[in-house]
């Protein structure tokens, strides 16, 4: 099967149109978004890179709903973002995404298993469906040994892996992740590496990655590069290592 | 369901202490002082309260029993009319001036002037039948053991009231007053102490009624005639609940209680408030973390309402086995203090509803649990 057909078959996940964000106020105004269009398909691991304060952590928050835009429209799994209130954003993030960052907030007090869990619980699922969910989530991370742990006992990258279950036990269709890799040491962020890319392939969820990590630009099935606000280049990685195919959009 | 809010505090329970220890203290307090209040304030009512009597019959207006005037002593016959009424005998309130044969100056005291038959209603609970039958002798008086000091005098000696001789023919306890000094003593006793001749009828007439459950129908309906000059009646319990609401509230005893107690609330409020806004910034990411994976600020505010619940509860339960210690040593040593199920079930929703405002006030911090702050 060819990739380029399925997603000419499905329309795409993410879709961000003259999308603009400008934060501060009289002098102090600064655009951080500058009339940016993206379209995101369903089902791979996008990887957005740049230096800092480039913006590219401003779209994560814009392309997922936690932050409003001052002008343009966006456009998720068919839904314009725009039109929904807090209380409806909150529910379409319930049902249909998951968060990864680079602080992995998990609370002190719950081990590994009751971390995968509690966001469960809220989608109202039942106690063992939630359970049985966490369970099978945690096992794909590779932390059944280690989910009767709370954060305290667990290394960074294990932390990390904790955080993706969360996300992943939802079984959203769009996982975005912030920085996951960079408080990480090299063979902990291979892992996180390799995981993202795998939940992208097996679950056909739309992954979308912020970082400056080189790492991820090889497992990433397309990089963007954000400068000033806009992007530079979209370059698209065919199943082997990098090409060099420039397309804007 | 993950219990977030109970695994919180229990895991972190240090950082919860300070708050558990606000509202302990917070109960604590209210709870002694309540008892100490309903304690001194309930020994007013002391008279009613000490006596086995249903129906109290007395001069209109009167605020407290310390107050009463003197009735026509024809409304007897009356109140005896009506067949619910079993008996009724007079009670002579007269007030006093002690002098002692130690060198304490003149004492100011209230005389109870009473029927001494063994069955006689006044202060049926309060005094053994045998001092009761003691005060038949003329001139015998009976006074409190913790007040003897005060009076200058010891149990066989005589004193003198408002110039007449008086013996002292019993000591008991618990029939300390607030004011001045109970005097207990024969209604015939009673009637040579008072000075002053225009009362010459009782100052209150008691009265026992077949079915006491209808005291309040029986007050009411016995108020019907007004052929013996100006009387009034009560039920016992409202005669009592008026003459502690009187020291409460018109003597501005109960104001300064109620101060006090607004006082602790505002402070116990604050801190425990106060640790709870610092144990919510400590998870604010994680909150923020839930919020951004779509579980709502009010499932969130719930979370932190659960916790001052829980804190309120732990402290309740701190400050009820304290006070109920605190109690038990007070009455050990002769310390008036009461405890009513109202008062109890009061102090608890103080606390509970100052575990409540304090929540409130913490779960205002959760604004601050913004998911869009955890991008970098």
């Amino acid at each position: 099967m060819s990739a380029a057909n399925s997603r000419a078959a499905s329309a795409p996940a993410l879709l961000a149109t003259n999308v603009s964000k400008a934060f501060g106020s009289g002098q102090q105004h600064t655009q951080v978004l500058d009339r940016l269009s993206l379209s995101i398909d369903a089902g791979e691991l996008t990887l957005i890179s740049g230096p800092s304060g480039c913006g590219k952590s401003t779209l994560l928050a814009i392309l997922s709903g936690l932050q409003k835009v001052d002008s343009g429209r966006v456009q998720a799994l068919g839904s314009e973002l725009g039109q929904l209130d807090l209380r409806a954003l909150e529910r379409f993030r319930l049902e249909h995404t998951g968060f990864v960052f680079q602080g992995f907030n998990l609370f002190p007090a719950l081990t590994a298993l009751e971390q995968v869990e509690l966001p469960l619980n809220y989608m109202g699922l039942q106690r063992d469906e939630a359970r049985a969910r966490a369970r099978q989530s945690l096992e794909e991370v590779g932390l059944t040994h280690r989910s009767r742990l709370r954060p305290a006992a667990l290394s960074g990258g294990e932390k990390q892996r904790v955080a993706i279950a969360r996300a992943l036990a939802k079984n959203p269709d769009l996982l975005f992740a912030d920085e996951p890799t960079s408080a990480l040491d090299a063979a902990n962020g291979q892992v996180i590496i390799d995981i993202l890319h795998r939940i992208a392939r097996t679950h056909g969820t739309t992954v979308l990655c912020v970082s400056h990590d080189p790492r991820l630009v090889m497992h990433a099935d397309r990089v963007l590069a954000m400068e000033d606000g806009r992007i530079l280049s979209d370059r698209r990685n065919p199943t082997q290592p990098p090409s060099v195919g420039v397309t804007a959009l | 369901m993950v219990a977030l809010a109970r695994k919180t505090l229990l895991h972190e329970w240090r950082r919860f202490l300070p708050a558990m220890l606000a509202v302990g203290f917070a109960g604590l307090l209210q709870l002694l002082q309540i008892a100490l209040v309903l304690g001194i304030f309930g020994s007013t009512s002391l008279y009613i309260t000490g006596s086995s009597a249903d129906v109290w019959i007395g001069y209109p207006g009167t605020q407290s029993v310390g107050q009463g005037r003197s009735i026509d002593a024809d409304v007897e016959s009356r109140i005896l009319m009506d067949p619910a009424v079993e008996r009724v005998e007079p009670y002579l309130w007269v007030d006093g001036d002690w002098r002692g044969p130690k060198n304490t100056g003149g004492v100011s005291v209230f005389v109870s002037g009473i029927d001494t038959r063994a069955d006689g209603l006044m202060f049926a609970k309060a005094l053994a039948p045998e001092l009761r039958a003691r005060l038949r002798a003329p001139d015998a008086v009976v006074v409190d053991r913790s007040e003897l000091d005060q009076l200058g005098v010891a149990s066989g000696q005589t004193a003198t009231i408002n110039g007449h001789q008086v013996h002292v023919v019993g000591i008991t306890t618990g029939l300390r007053a607030l004011g001045g000094v109970n005097v207990l003593t024969s209604l015939d006793t009673a009637r040579l102490l008072d000075g002053d001749p225009v009362d010459d009828g009782p100052t209150y007439l008691v009265a026992k009624i077949r079915n006491p459950q209808q005291a309040d129908a029986v007050a009411a309906r016995l108020l019907g005639s007004t052929g013996f000059g100006p009387y009034t009646t009560w039920s016992a319990r409202d005669f009592a609940n008026r003459s502690v609401r009187y020291w409460l509230f018109d003597t501005g005893a109960g104001a300064g209680v109620l101060f006090l107690a607004g006082i602790v609330f505002l402070v116990g409020a604050v801190i425990t408030s106060q640790t709870l806004v610092a144990a919510v910034n400590g998870s604010v990411r994680e909150y923020a973390m839930l919020n951004a994976l779509g579980v709502g600020v009010a499932a969130l505010r719930r979370v932190v309402l659960e916790q001052a619940f829980w804190v309120g509860a732990l402290g309740l339960l701190g400050a009820g086995a304290l006070g109920m210690a605190l109690m038990l040593l007070a009455r050990g040593q002769d310390v008036p203090v009461v405890l009513t199920v109202p008062a109890a079930l009061a102090c608890i929703i103080l606390v509970l509803g100052l575990a409540a405002v304090s929540g409130l006030a913490a779960m205002r911090s959760l604004r601050h649990a913004d998911p869009a702050t955890l991008l970098r």
